[in-house]
């Protein structure tokens, strides 16, 4: 079993959170160990375990590589969370499906709330296209008055 | 006689505690709590690698920390 390497991080570049997401990946290959050398400072301990084939320097190397990737995921996260929480909250207001009688029974609808109907659109067939009676019947009809 | 330092800032006292139990039966361990962290003294029992026992439960610890901040999406 080869000997511990000590590394240290500044939380300036590599946050907690990315520290321990690489210390997770190494965990069943190698002992590892955090400390708090300063304020901002954490220090990470690894040493390989009995029978695996990485060395400390190869898992020191590992530990970099992965701590820079996560701290490089967290920001695209960080960067990208409002456009993924308005996706997410659209595709599961699509999921929740049309409202249901008592969702519409519960809208508030009187003649403040009522829209505006210029195309007649809430109107029904029988009342847009009915045939008007003869003495509804204007000049503007097109018939002149006898 | 290995004395185990977990910071209180970098390890969950749960977690300290679960990793004591799990390893309870190849050893004895006497826990203390100071201001800054978790102090952990392990003797193994005859036969058990002291030095691989401290590692084990370690590990331990600081996987169930880090699996139990997952668990409650905690960011700091």
């Amino acid at each position: 079993m080869s000997e511990p390497i000590e590394i240290t991080f500044d939380e300036a570049l590599y946050p907690k959170d990315a520290i321990y997401g690489a210390a997770y990946v190494l965990i069943d290959r190698c002992y590892v160990h955090l400390d708090r050398a300063s304020e901002n400072r954490i220090t990470v301990k690894l040493q390989p375990k009995p029978g695996v084939t990485i060395t400390a320097e190869q898992a020191i190397g590992e530990f970099q590589n992965e701590a820079l990737g996560q701290a490089w995921r967290r920001q695209i996260l960080e960067e990208n969370r409002a456009l993924i929480e308005m996706i997410s909250s659209r595709a599961l207001g699509g999921a929740a499906g049309p409202p249901g009688l008592d969702d519409l029974l519960a809208l508030e609808t009187s003649e403040d709330t009522a829209f505006d109907d210029p195309l007649g659109i809430a109107m029904s067939w029988e009342e847009k296209y009915k045939k008007k009676k003869p003495e509804e019947t204007t000049p503007e009809d097109g018939k002149e008055e006898p | 006689m290995i004395e185990k330092r977990f910071h209180s800032d970098l390890y969950d006292g749960n977690a300290v505690d679960a990793a004591v139990r799990v390893y309870e039966g190849f050893g004895t361990f006497e826990l203390e709590k100071t201001p800054e962290a978790f102090i952990v003294r392990i003797r193994a029992n005859s036969g058990i690698d002291e030095r691989r026992l401290a590692d084990e439960l370690a590990n331990y610890a600081l996987g169930t920390t880090i699996e139990s901040r997952n668990v409650a999406g905690g960011h700091s």
